[in-house]
């Protein structure tokens, strides 16, 4: 099953990326190659659009963890938008769903 | 029990999402509820995607044999490898006090099924079986049908 993922650069260091499809351990090497680079930039606002996710693994989970480590390290944002139920049940189950900076929609994520 | 339905797939990670629509079916088949039913499924797909790791140490061609069972109320997996075995008694979920990448697919298993055993008593392989009790999860689903 292919992945797709779009960025867009809404304001000034700032990211989204909208991604499309499965993400499991055939997918999630393609998510990291994405958001890696993204890390390095000057960035200052990641986020990371889910409403078209209806699957993720432990892989999918732990790419998004080193985005959160991301922002930890360097006082930025890293938020997750629009997941949907099947991938919020996966971030329940891994006791993470208040550990990240969760938002209904994109655009509420985008507010400051 | 009802005859078992068994698949067996490269252990190559491109299959995995086939091994997920497979039992998608199978599950919708058994008027599954869709939570229970999405998280069987991930429990399955953590189970593969270890043996790719662990077993096989990477994606090759070697088979991963996955049986499913529906015996009464009980929902049973079976996934059989033929790659490196280990202590099962090793296979433990990590603490989830701290926040880091990986380790989350077994816990996912513990988590959801009731039940979860690692055979190693085999020339060559692991025979890892989960089962989860269905009757909760059916009751509960056919009484949000009726609403």
């Amino acid at each position: 099953m292919s992945i797709e993922l779009k960025l867009e650069h809404p304001a000034d260091n700032t990211v989204t990326v909208s991604i499309q499809g499965d993400i499991d351990m055939s997918s999630s090497t393609k998510v990291r190659d994405t958001l890696t680079p993204l890390f390095q930039d000057n960035n200052k606002a990641i986020i990371v659009d889910l409403s078209g996710v209806s699957y993720i693994d432990s892989s999918g989970i732990a790419t998004l963890v080193e985005g959160l480590q991301w922002s930890h390290s360097n006082q930025s944002k890293f938020r997750l938008a629009s997941m949907t139920p099947g991938v919020k049940d996966v971030f329940e189950i891994a006791r993470l769903l208040t550990v990240f900076e969760v938002f209904d929609t994109k655009e509420e994520a985008l507010a400051p | 029990m009802s005859q078992p339905i068994k698949l067996s797939i490269p252990s190559h990670p491109k299959y995995l999402g086939l091994i997920r629509k497979v039992l998608q079916e199978l599950l919708d088949t058994h008027e599954v509820p869709e939570e229970t039913a999405r998280r069987l499924i991930l429990c399955v797909d953590e189970a593969c995607s270890n043996v790719i790791k662990h077993s096989y140490e990477g994606p090759c061609e070697e088979p991963i044999e996955a049986t499913f069972f529906f015996d009464g109320e009980d929902f049973k997996v079976q996934i059989r490898d033929y790659g490196k075995q280990c202590d099962s008694s090793e296979i433990k979920p990590r603490c989830l006090d701290t926040i880091k990448p990986g380790g989350l697919g077994t816990h996912f298993i513990n988590e959801i099924m009731d039940e979860v055993s690692y055979c190693t008593e085999r020339a060559k392989g692991t025979l890892l079986t989960m089962v989860k009790k269905l009757k909760c999860e059916l009751t509960s689903g056919q009484e949000k049908d009726k609403e």
